[in-house]
């Protein structure tokens, strides 16, 4: 019996086996459980099959209504974690309201951002239509000023500004601190090791027996992640569509 | 500084040779391959000598010109510092990004058909360009007599059957970024602005206005480099006529079809033809942006024969232009016209060379013969002009809020089941167009870098 299936499930599952198995279905509750599992197994899978960290964002689809309104979740870890750090960075958006609101306006695909802070990351989250890298070249070209006085606060952003210069950089490196969406097929997952190992072809090997430790595995290596590409209480609708829509020009 | 001698002659202008072969070939000898690369830049021991942007003063018989892949660079020895300074998308190749491009279902890599079942095995792509077969043959002859250093994984030909009518029976060819280095753009009738050369070439100003692309290293490598996007793109005539007739006849019954084309209009379309037939090339026209023989609709949207005679490319989409939103010239290129990403008018144009392969289709005799285009899309950034033209305009039509979730109806990955196309009418109203079918499937492709002469003898002499 697997031992990372909740209690309640294995409990009645299990409920006329021998003093041996309870003891086995209550282990994953046990504080000695759980520090083996965290600090001695998850390591030692983590070594035995090794994963690779997944690519942020989600997926792009052929399926147009797929392809608007897409979640972008940037973290990004300040270099000065301290409450002068958390200020600077808090003025550094403040300081550019104006240049936000115009290049919100004129890159035309973006729906709304956000800025928040979180344990001493800068975190800028926003909703954006179609294609990831297109968003954030447009981005560059119209308020690339901007970005680089954020990105130029955080860990490893020096080597990628200004961004005007160092257009494919800049853009990888966005990407590379977008969060991981993970699917919300529970076979999604799995489809997407296969594609980072260059491997297309689905196998149609689905162990399902596996899926909690790859997950596992996966969220060892991505410890941001975004559950599911966000949830719509409406069908997607282009930036643009909207405004065209409510007459206040696109 | 430009100097035309260093550039490859067939990203700025196009030679107009009827005929064309593509060699996809492999290191198969990495020593000689090098050898070979450094002959081929002055046409020494034998191997057929690059053609240049150089002008000439008589035309060469043939010409010849040759591209990188990812994977080509690394067999000839590229450093892996040097590697690591070309963008990603070129890296992981065209295969990798086929849901960008709408290569899926039987577009996707995976039934591509050899030699691009084996991508990274495709490491170099020679090119010929002729008058006559014989002359392909003899080029290529001498391009892999002895040992070239390379193996041939397979051909493409390409033919101009009909001068520079394509299947699907359109004019092509007709309209190309401009350069102030190239061409007299006094004389140009063009209205869209003259591109500047880092719209095709690494390490000039580009279209976008600040920004540089990466030139990647060293310098004599990347410098007055390009990259090209090579498609076998494989096209259903036979599906697109059938489409224009069950078009032609579901507008026929339409209660605004007088509005779309008045009783008595047929012979503006063309001489001779039936209210059916006039509404078939309609769509066709609506489709393209086009009429079949290239006059352009923004100019002429009621006859394919205006008198006076309009300019093929002297036209904006400005006002009240009526060239449906959706069409393919105007969704692969919105030249001035308003669109939702406003710095991106212009910016994404690229040089599309391209050459029909396969024999002419004719409707009255119907052959299961393979029939497409050999298409070569180049630009100074495949992410920031292929890639983003294709995954953003030619597919979901994000430029217009009037067209987003639809596809190109010639080239777009267009699914029946979802498919649509509005035709615009006088009055501002549409008629709405469904069960477009995929007309036009990916059958190979790839990445490729065009390097400079420079960055040729750079390869040729590595010794590591």
């Amino acid at each position: 019996m697997p031992s990372n299936l909740p209690s309640n499930l294995t409990g009645d599952l299990t409920s006329d086996g021998s003093w041996f198995d309870r003891l086995v279905d209550r282990l994953p509750q046990t504080g000695l459980m759980k520090f083996v599992a965290a600090r001695i197994l998850v390591p030692y899978w983590a070594w035995r099959y090794p994963v690779e960290k997944q690519p942020g964002g989600p997926p792009f689809s052929i399926q147009p209504g797929d392809n608007v309104q897409r979640m972008m979740n940037l973290v990004m870890p300040l270099k000065d974690k301290s409450a002068v750090g958390r200020a600077i960075a808090a003025l550094a958006i403040a300081q550019n309201v104006d240049d936000i609101y115009a290049g919100l306006d004129n890159v035309g695909t973006v729906h709304f951002a956000r800025f928040v802070i979180v344990d001493n990351n800068i975190c800028m989250l926003s909703v954006y239509d179609g294609d990831f890298t297109n968003y954030i070249r447009d981005f560059i070209a119209t308020i690339g000023s901007v970005f680089d006085a954020v990105v130029g606060l955080v860990e490893g952003g020096d080597d990628v500004i200004p961004s005007e210069r160092n257009i494919e950089k800049f853009i990888d490196w966005v990407h590379a601190h977008d969060m991981y969406q993970v699917p919300d097929l529970a076979t999604g997952i799995l489809r997407d090791q296969e594609a980072l190992k260059g491997d297309t072809a689905d196998t149609g090997n689905d162990d399902l027996r596996l899926l909690p430790r790859d997950l596992i595995l996966q969220l060892n290596v991505n410890t941001n992640v975004s559950l599911g590409s966000g949830y719509r209480a409406y069908p997607g609708y282009s930036a643009a569509q909207v405004r065209r829509q409510f007459g206040i020009g696109w | 500084m430009f100097k035309p001698a260093d550039v490859q002659g067939n990203i700025l202008r196009g030679y107009r040779k009827p005929r064309v072969r593509y060699l996809m070939l492999e290191v198969a000898d990495r020593a000689a391959a090098r050898r070979w690369l450094a002959a081929c830049t002055s046409g020494r021991d034998g191997v057929p000598q690059i053609t240049t942007e150089e002008p000439w003063i008589t035309k060469p018989v043939t010409c010849f010109n040759i591209a990188l892949t990812y994977e080509g660079l690394r067999a000839l020895g590229a450093s892996q510092r040097s590697l690591d300074t070309f963008p990603t998308e070129f890296k992981e190749g065209m295969g990798q990004r086929a849901v960008k491009l709408g290569d899926v279902g039987p577009s996707a890599p995976d039934s591509w058909p050899a030699p691009f079942d084996e991508p990274k095995r495709i490491h170099l792509i020679a090119t010929i360009y002729a008058d006559e077969s014989a002359q392909l043959d003899s080029v290529q002859q001498q391009a892999l007599a002895g040992n070239s250093g390379f193996s041939l994984l397979g051909k493409r030909d390409g033919f101009n059957f009909n001068d520079n009518y394509v299947h699907f029976g359109y004019h092509d060819n007709i309209s190309q970024p401009k350069f102030a280095e190239i061409h007299d753009v006094e004389s140009l009738s063009d209205a869209q602005p003259v591109a500047p050369l880092g719209t095709v070439l690494l390490g000039y100003e580009t279209n976008f206005e600040g920004l540089l692309f990466k030139v990647p290293e060293p310098e004599p490598l990347g410098l007055n480099g390009s990259f090209n996007a090579f498609r076998v793109l494989q096209q259903d005539v036979a599906g697109f006529e059938a489409y224009l007739t069950t078009a032609a006849t579901y507008l026929l019954a339409h209660p605004k079809v007088d509005e779309l084309l008045p009783p008595g209009a047929e012979a503006k379309i063309g001489e001779g033809l039936s209210r059916h037939a006039a509404l078939r090339e309609v769509v066709a026209a609506s489709f393209c942006g086009r009429w079949r023989n290239g006059v352009p609709l923004a100019l002429s949207p009621d006859t394919a024969h205006p008198s006076p005679e309009v300019d093929p490319t002297d036209f904006d989409f400005v006002g009240d232009s009526r060239c449906p939103y959706g069409a393919h010239i105007r969704r692969s290129n919105p030249r001035g016209g308003q669109i939702v990403q406003r710095v991106a008018n212009h910016s994404r144009r690229l040089v599309r060379r391209g050459m029909p392969y396969g024999p002419a289709y004719y409707p009255e005799k119907p052959d299961g013969e393979e029939r497409g285009l050999l298409g070569n899309f180049i630009g100074a950034n495949l992410g920031a002009q292929f890639e983003a033209m294709s995954c953003d305009w030619t597919n979901l039509g994000l430029q217009d809020p009037r067209i987003t979730g639809s596809n190109d109806p010639l080239i777009g990955a267009n699914d029946p089941a979802t498919s649509w196309f509005d035709i615009p009418l006088k009055s501002g109203a549409t008629i709405r167009l469904r069960e477009l079918p995929r007309f036009v499937q990916t059958r190979g492709g790839a990445y490729t870098f065009l390097p400079s002469l420079a960055a040729i003898r750079y390869l040729g002499a590595l010794t590591n």
